[in-house]
């Protein structure tokens, strides 16, 4: 696919908060990664406000294991409470993504160099991603791997369906909707044989409306074009 | 699937059960309640007239207390001074119109007037049945209590004020001490109150009645809050911020959705209310828990307040995973054990076990497993979840059942005898083998839990639990002879476990080939420990091998100097006898390569050299001599 980027994610625990278990802070983490957690992967891995994520597909490639452990979360008043917290243990998965250009930001038009910004994404993949990766949560780190898509052995091959019932898929910023406002989105996957085929997040059957919110302003002065880059290192002595 | 809308599923699955009453194993009534219901104990029941007139009242015994109410979402969580009347059942204060007059401080009018008229609404409203309407009319003439006192079921000291507490200085105005004050803990004033309705044929009683839960729950539908999004099902349903507790049992604080922590960094953040970050459906919240209530009450397994709860979707009973196999079925097992020890056969045996679970897959063969604790008194967790395929699960099982095998003699059958079986050993037991069977009961659920996935999902045994189960089971003069034989063979089946795992396995059946040297050591010391029993003869002290084996484990050599030292003379003692034992040590030390036979401490494999060993001698013992003998020397 133009501008994809195929990957393998890992790491010893994940944390998707299952927004129910969250009110009260004992976390329980989804059976399965959301659309935004594995966004957020692709976003640490390269992104510029320029672009849009994409996540088309992943593969869930261990079998799904819970495991809890006991956890002093930090209270708003100072000191500690006890929680117990729920982490997927053990976690691979493989996914398939993709970048467009965010059409919300005229003001970032000069920035629009697709070959460029997918060149750069693949070297930042190879790199290990830009940012550190974590899954779902800051203290379940997380490393990326460029892989094949669909290759290797997964604990779900030939498994068949399994329906995952209402989920989250993740949240509409207004500098990717155009609209003033932060909403969640909802829908209901499906995971066959291991492969969850993600919904775009304009065709999420459910968005509920959370509140009023305004997109930051990006322009020429506080991001640097591709291109101006690109001129100032071959330009100078950097390389 | 969510675990929420599993439970929800159940709920739907089985309302044909709503409002039933089953019992469990300790005579505790438990029901999977209706929604907008609950339950509460009453102390009197009174009976009125269709027409709304008292009919009669009695103290309820504290067998037949426990009545199924319906609530609303505020009565339901009320606490402290909050008014807030349940809509029909309820206490002397709120459902008794003239409790001024008897009792308090003067300020409870209020409690009745809010009961009244939220009781008035639901009797006047389209949804109400005949039974609502008769108690109300009868209600709203405010006069109660005087009815009761008449009736003598309360009674009053000579101010006309309510006996708060029953005293000798009261046995002039009433001889006997009432029935009331041995059913409350409390004064009279804080009697709960039920009601019902004499009919004109037999009726059922009013928190019996099916008709009456509908009447309720269609009217409160309506008082329903605003719609929204709900997270578990998806649809717009009217949501709620109030959830259930009392989970475990009655007294249970704690809940799995708490919707009012706004001190930690729960939520805050990105969103700033609760109701931003998730809302849920009351319907759903109120299935939900009502159905996993229900399942903890009707199968789940409480440890130290640590819930391990399995069931289907469809079908509720399906095996238990922290089960041994004799108790998922005790007859395959037992004659397997008897007829032979091959695990082909064995296997067999455990495949028509889970035969019979697979028989009646259903259209939706789904398999939940789910774990629930807190660590605080307001709050629990989902520690586990696992929703799979029954097909899958069953598939699993029978691996365990088949891997993790050995054959153990602590079980009894029905009859009270030990009996003995090959399978695989509960999880509750691998937790004493490894940590003593007084362990702590916190480490005993933790152990539960860490080996849900080894059994579910064929993960690897932790190898600290095979280590201590080991170490345990090398020290037996640590503990008597029973727990040590338990212990060593849920040991084995452990060690046996994690080298199947390796494609190293050893079967249950001596293997003369075998020339590991752990597994050798572990031979010989049963040819020592069998040989010195026969000549020990009644004596029921320990022998010189099983008193040296902690040290044998670590220092084999040596150690076995000092075995075969104090073997002599019992050679000498049983004589031509002891020949056949000595020739299976011969034969098993010339199988030692050479620079095997040294003081390198001892693997896990020894002990199954050990327990095979010791097996076939007992075993070949049995054939040739008197079956009596060899079981009184086991």
């Amino acid at each position: 696919m133009r501008n994809a980027i195929e990957f393998e994610v890992y790491g010893n625990y994940a944390l998707f908060t299952d927004p129910l278990t969250k009110l009260g802070g004992e976390k329980l983490s989804y059976q399965v990664p959301t659309y935004q957690a594995i966004k957020g992967i692709v976003e640490s891995i390269y992104w510029k406000p320029t672009l849009i994520m994409i996540v088309d597909e992943i593969r869930v490639m261990n079998a799904i294991r819970m495991e809890s452990k006991g956890i002093r979360p930090i209270e708003y008043g100072g000191g500690n409470t006890l929680a117990n917290y729920t982490y997927l243990k053990d976690v691979r998965y493989q996914v398939r993504a993709h970048f467009e250009f965010n059409l919300n930001r005229p003001d970032l038009a000069h920035d629009r160099n697709e070959h460029k910004h997918h060149n750069i994404l693949k070297r930042s993949l190879k790199a290990g991603g830009r940012r550190d990766i974590f899954l779902g949560a800051r203290e379940c780190q997380g490393y990326v791997e460029p892989c094949e898509f669909g290759s290797g052995d997964g604990f779900y091959d030939g498994y068949g369906e399994i329906h995952l019932g209402n989920m989250v898929h993740g949240i509409n910023y207004p500098d990717e909707t155009g609209r003033d406002q932060m909403e969640v989105r909802l829908w209901i996957p499906k995971m066959k044989d291991g492969y969850i085929k993600f919904d775009r997040p304009e065709d999420c059957p459910q968005v509920r409306v959370i509140s009023e919110m305004k997109p930051k302003h990006f322009d020429e002065n506080n991001v640097e074009s591709v291109d101006d880059l690109f001129a100032q290192m071959e330009g100078g002595e950097a390389l | 699937m969510s675990w929420l809308l599993n439970l929800y599923e159940t709920y739907e699955s089985n309302l044909d059960l709503v409002g039933e009453i089953e019992t469990r194993a300790n005579d505790q009534e438990f029901t999977l309640l209706p929604i907008s219901h609950t339950t509460q104990n009453a102390h009197i029941e009174v009976t009125v007239s269709e027409n709304g007139e008292f009919h009669s009242a009695s103290v309820i015994d504290k067998k037949d207390a426990s009545t199924l109410i319906p609530c609303t979402e505020k009565s339901a969580s009320r606490a402290g001074k909050v008014i807030s009347p349940y809509p029909l059942h309820d206490k002397l204060v709120y459902v008794a119109g003239d409790f001024t007059a008897y009792a308090g401080s003067g300020n409870e009018a209020e409690s009745f007037a809010h009961y009244i008229k939220q009781l008035g609404d639901w009797a006047n409203s389209s949804y109400a049945t005949w039974k609502v309407r008769s108690i109300y009319n009868y209600l709203k003439k405010g006069c109660l209590i005087q009815d009761l006192i008449k009736e003598r079921i309360l009674f009053v000291d000579t101010d006309k004020r309510l006996i708060e507490k029953w005293d000798k200085k009261y046995e002039s105005l009433y001889p006997e001490k009432p029935f009331i004050f041995s059913v409350l803990a409390g004064g009279q004033e804080s009697a709960f109150v039920r009601f019902n309705v004499r009919a004109r044929d037999i009726e059922k009683d009013v928190w019996d009645d099916q008709e009456m839960y509908k009447s309720w729950i269609d009217y409160y539908q309506n008082l329903l809050g605003d719609e929204d999004i709900c997270f578990v099902t998806g649809n717009r349903q009217p949501s709620t911020d109030k959830h259930a507790n009392k989970i475990r049992n009655a007294a249970d604080k704690a809940k799995l959705i708490s919707a009012n922590d706004s001190s930690g960094f729960t939520y805050r953040g990105r969103f700033n209310a609760s109701h931003d970050a998730a809302s849920i459906s009351y319907e759903v919240s109120q299935k939900a828990h009502n159905a996993l209530k229900w399942l903890i009450n009707r199968q789940g397994k409480i440890i130290d307040l640590r819930v391990f709860l399995i069931w289907g979707n469809d079908d509720l009973n399906v095996p238990d995973p922290t089960e041994d196999t004799f108790a998922i079925g005790p007859a395959p097992t037992e004659v397997a054990a008897k007829r032979s020890f091959t695990n082909r056969e064995y296997a067999q045996e455990v495949y028509k076990l889970m035969d019979g679970y697979k028989s009646n897959l259903s259209s939706k063969p789904k398999i939940n497993i789910l774990v629930l604790d807190s660590a605080t008194t307001g709050r629990m967790a989902v520690l586990y979840y696992r929703n799979m395929d029954k097909e899958i699960y069953l598939e699993k099982l029978k691996d365990w059942h088949t891997s993790c095998a050995w054959l153990h003699r602590y079980r009894k059958n029905r009859e009270g005898d030990f009996v003995q079986f090959y399978g695989a050993p509960a999880t509750k037991d691998i937790a004493f083998a490894a940590y003593g069977p007084r362990a702590n009961e916190k480490i005993v659920k933790g152990l539960m839990e860490r080996m849900l996935p080894c059994i579910v999902d064929g993960a690897n045994i932790p190898q600290d639990i095979v280590k201590s189960a080991f170490h345990r089971a090398s020290n037996p003069v640590s503990m008597e002879k029973w727990e040590w034989e338990k212990t060593l063979s849920i040991t084995c089946a452990l060690i046996n476990k994690t080298l199947k795992t390796r494609k190293e396995e050893f079967g249950l059946a001596l293997n003369t080939e075998n020339d590991d040297r752990d597994y050798l050591f572990g031979r010989l010391l049963a040819v020592a420990d069998v040989l010195e029993r026969r000549a020990l003869g009644d004596e029921t002290r320990a022998t010189n091998a099983i008193r040296y084996m902690n040290s044998f484990s670590m220092h084999p050599e040596r150690t076995w100097m000092t075995i075969q030292r104090s073997l002599q003379p019992y050679q000498a003692r049983l004589g031509t006898k002891a020949t056949y034992l000595t020739k299976i040590m011969d034969e098993i030390a010339s199988k030692f390569k050479v620079e095997d036979f040294n003081n390198r401490s001892l693997s896990g494999k020894y002990l199954l050299g050990f327990y095979s060993q010791r097996h076939e001698l007992y075993q070949k013992k049995e054939n040739n001599n008197d079956a009596n003998e060899a079981s009184g020397e086991e």
